[in-house]
């Protein structure tokens, strides 16, 4: 130790020592040598002795070895030259120690960054931090290779006075500025760049009172908006018992209000997309709280905006216990209840740390706009969670109208997206969005079909990044479209085959244990990315026959002339396959004007060169548009119902969709259909009673509807429905109190062709009534819905 | 014969839940379990055919011998089948 301090002192006053030495002590550049053959021989004893890796070893014995001759050469030619190169040789020897880690990351300064804060390394702001050490390292090298340069020219050119007060005194100010500069620059980067503080960590104090939280059309929200605005709703909630609540709120400003305050004062909190009466009321069986900003919302609920009007200069913010802080997070659901998946809000927390580390650095300095709703497992962690810990601004609203993006086509934007809002993207949008800085868009929810991916690239200049992952597990892997199927899995995450194939994840994001296994077939490659095989339950059995669903789909792509494609599995007095098929612009020009047994042949006489005909598609469907539902899934238990209303040649589905409880449907009544028969041959017009028992059927088969009617209220019937003029057929249906409504309109909404109201009678057997030829699903587990809420990514 | 020909259509669109096709359909020499060259056929399968089987019993009371490459030649076609059916019938 004492021996390197000594080293350290020689090394730093070598120039004036020398220059004294010759100006003062009238010592010959021989003499003088000895001190450099003394540095060089201490170097020397390090090396031997050191047990570093064989390029620093190198570089040391260079060091040695042109220190030695120096040394040497200044004393045998008593040459004062050779002695003044020590600086130079010092600067270089600093230049190579410095360059060699920018080729070997972790640069320099970096890793000395990571010594004196340990917490860098976990960071979300690591990859930040590190291009900008990286950036200080390079400034360096340049400073040296200066200094160096100048330390030369001081040895050839300047009096021995010069070179000493350039090497002993102005190079060190030099390094100095260069230290003080640098400090000035972090600050100022630091300053700018968004700490990550954990949401349970978060604190009053942790931002500026005016960092801008979120913002809207016409105003802007502040930190201390929001600190001031969830002490009041604590404040509310911890004057009540302790019950959970339920947390449904449009605005997103309002929904983080509410469900900070609820994790901050200890409440669990019941976040739901769904907001019917006939839903909260299912909640509400358990003692629990509502809290919306809807102000039509039923009966009981506590009203948000209510609670921010109050005055109050009481400030209640702070941190909450992880280990206490539960939620639970319904799922959009299939026809029936949603499902509720039991979070622990660690998980979220968890998960939305690695998101940071992955996303962070591109995201600092960016603002965050959703197009997907903020109460289910993708908007949540990503269009709320996230922005909060990160204090990145976020937009209030959602937009639901993709031409409403046109309006931010000059901010830095980050767009919360999913597959059923860019297909409408690319559809609706006439012209190229050009952003003035490229947007990140992001995708989850569904698979994002390839051509979509493409448009949007045509149409944004970016690529879309996709996120796997499921509301039980969280994010699990990730990609950018246009660059291959594989996902890259997300660090946190330790994926596995499963015995059946499927994928089983284990991550901080992931409450068991053991891991969750999901429905997803995978195949992993050796560099850990793996592709999606569709899912577990599309293999079926039919008499037997054992045979993948998503098999049969590609092969009937295979034809060229499908566009969309799903085979689902049915039961009736056999079990048998139905396809479901929108053709593409080839198959709509091959089959204009062919019967519809001319397709079916077709396609049936195609799959025959490679599938059994047992396990052929029975039935078929040529739609527009396959059903899916809001978020944009195509549900096969939509599919099967849809076969299980027996084609009639009276009328055609193009497109449908269900949701909790309604029903709409663009329908077509050819001029064959019977529906005609007896009114006005010449001049034919569907008539009211057709339009009813048609309202009546999709409402039986789509939305569980009884089948026999108390009786019909206010029905208009404004304008005709002609034979093979596409209608829009929307149903609601009230299963608590048994009400319907319905309206018909032409195909752009418009125009009203007609409406009405049904009361149906309501049985005191809640079970589903419905004819023989309709109940065709299945309880055979081998043909189990494929549909799953769980998979946030279906089937690519 | 022809009449037996129309019964034996319906009954097979009938009992088999055929969707898109009606008796004028079916071609009377096609196949009804898989199909010809020419691609013509109802592509019915041997599920099918025990359903099928189970239907001209109780339409007509024509039964069928255990399955042998007798059976497969009445099932050829609706003719050979409403040939069959008329042969049989009491």
């Amino acid at each position: 130790m004492a021996g390197k301090i000594v080293f350290a002192a020689l090394s730093v006053l070598y120039p004036v020592l020398v220059y004294c030495g010759l100006t003062y002590w009238g010592l010959s550049p021989r003499r003088l040598s000895i001190l450099l053959l003394a540095l060089a021989f201490y170097q020397f004893l390090n090396f031997t002795r050191s047990k570093q890796n064989d390029g620093s070893k190198a570089k040391n014995g260079a060091l040695v070895v042109l220190m030695l001759l120096c040394g040497s050469v200044a004393f045998f030619a008593d040459n004062l030259l050779f002695l003044k190169f020590y600086p130079v040789l010092v600067n270089l020897s600093l230049l190579l120690f410095f360059g060699v880690t920018l080729w070997k990351k972790p640069s320099f300064v970096f890793r000395m960054a990571n010594l004196g804060d340990k917490t860098i390394k976990d960071s979300p702001s690591r990859n930040y931090v590190e291009k900008y050490c990286d950036k200080v390292t390079l400034g360096w090298c340049i400073f040296f290779i200066f200094n160096a340069s100048v330390a030369a020219a001081t040895v050839f050119v300047g009096s021995d006075r010069l070179w000493s007060l350039y090497n002993g005194l102005i190079s060190y100010i030099l390094i100095g500025l260069f230290f003080a500069v640098e400090f000035v620059v972090r600050k100022v980067m630091q300053s700018k760049l968004n700490s990550y503080v954990p949401v349970s960590e978060l604190e009053r104090d942790s931002r500026p009172d005016g960092a801008k939280f979120c913002f809207d059309d016409s105003s802007t929200t502040t930190w201390k908006d929001f600190v001031t605005d969830v002490s009041k709703v604590r404040i509310f909630l911890e004057s009540k018992e302790n019950i959970p609540w339920i947390v449904h709120c449009d605005d997103v400003y309002f929904f983080l209000v509410a469900l900070v305050a609820t994790l901050q004062s200890g409440r669990k909190a019941l976040v739901t997309a769904n907001r019917q009466d006939a839903f909260i009321k299912e909640i509400q069986k358990e003692n629990c709280g509502f809290i919306t900003d809807e102000p039509f919302a039923p009966g009981g609920a506590t009203l948000i905006q209510d609670l921010l009007k109050q005055e109050t200069d009481e400030i209640r913010f702070g941190k909450f216990d992880l280990s206490k802080a539960e939620m639970v997070v319904y799922t959009s659901g299939t026809t029936g209840k949603p499902k509720a998946v039991f979070k622990m809000f660690s998980q979220l927390e968890n998960e939305v740390q690695q998101q940071a580390k992955v996303f962070g650095d591109e995201w600092m300095t960016r603002e965050i706009y959703s197009t997907v709703n903020h109460h289910h497992m993708f908007g949540l962690p990503f269009a709320v969670i996230f922005p909060l810990a990160a204090g990145i601004p976020f937009r209030r609203r959602r937009f639901d109208f993709p031409s409403e993006l046109t309006n931010i086509t000059d901010k830095k934007a980050v767009i919360v997206s999913s597959p059923a809002f860019l297909k409408r993207l690319v559809v609706d949008l006439d012209r190229p969005l050009v952003f003035k800085t490229t947007p990140f868009f992001l995708s989850a929810g569904g698979v994002l079909p390839e051509d979509v991916a493409q448009k949007t690239h045509d149409l944004t200049q970016s690529w879309t990044h996709e996120i796997y992952g499921s509301s039980e597990t969280g994010i699990i892997a990730h990609r950018v479209s246009g660059t291959g199927a594989a996902w890259t899995p997300f660090e946190f995450c330790k994926l596995s085959l499963a015995e059946n194939g499927c994928l089983n994840i284990k991550s901080p994001a992931v409450l068991e244990p053991e891991g969750f296994t999901s429905g997803d077939l995978v195949e992993f490659s050796d560099d850990g990315r793996f592709v999606l095989q569709g899912r577990a339950d599309s293999i079926v059995k039919i008499e037997e026959k054992r045979i993948s669903l998503p098999e049969v789909e590609m092969r009937l792509k295979f034809t060229g002339l499908v566009h969309d494609v799903r085979v689902v599995p049915m039961v009736s007095k056999r079990q048998f396959l139905a396809a479901a098929i929108v053709l593409n612009e080839a198959g709509r020009e091959k089959f204009a004007g062919c019967a519809k047994l001319k397709i079916n042949e077709f396609f049936r006489n195609f799959l025959c060169q490679y599938l059994e005909n047992t396990v052929t598609p029975k039935k078929w469907r040529y739609l527009e548009e396959l059903p899916q539902d809001l978020m944009g899934k195509i549900k096969m238990r939509d599919i099967q119902d849809l076969f299980s209303l027996p084609e009639s040649p009276n009328f055609k589905i193009l497109k449908m969709q269900r949701e909790v409880s309604a029903f709409t449907a663009k329908l077509v009544f050819p001029a064959t259909s019977d529906y005609y028969d007896g009114h006005f041959p010449e001049f034919k017009l569907l008539p009211a009673v057709a339009q009813v028992n048609m309202v009546l059927l999709l409402a039986r088969t789509f939305l569980n509807a009884p089948k026999e009617i108390v009786k019909i209220n206010r029905t208009k019937f404004t304008n005709p429905i002609f034979p093979d003029v596409p209608a829009v057929l929307k149903i609601n249906y009230d299963d608590e109190k048994g009400k319907l409504t319905f309206s018909f309109t032409d195909e752009s909404g418009e125009k009203a062709l007609s409406s009405g109201s049904i009361v149906m009678k309501l049985s005191n057997m809640s079970s589903r009534t419905s004819d023989s030829n309709m109940s065709s699903r299945t309880s055979d587990s081998n043909m189990s819905s494929r549909t799953s809420d769980s998979n946030m990514s279906s089937r690519t | 014969m022809s009449e037996m020909n129309n019964k034996i259509k319906e009954l097979l669109i009938k009992s088999l839940e055929l969707e898109d096709i009606t008796p004028a359909d079916i071609i009377d020499d096609a196949p009804i379990f898989g199909v010809n060259e020419k691609g013509e056929g109802l592509g019915l399968d041997s599920i099918d055919a025990l359903e099928l089987g189970i239907a001209i019993k109780d339409a007509f009371g024509v039964s069928f011998a255990v399955q042998n490459e007798e059976t497969k030649k009445h099932f050829a076609s609706v003719s050979a089948l409403a040939a069959y059916v008329s042969a049989n019938q009491k």
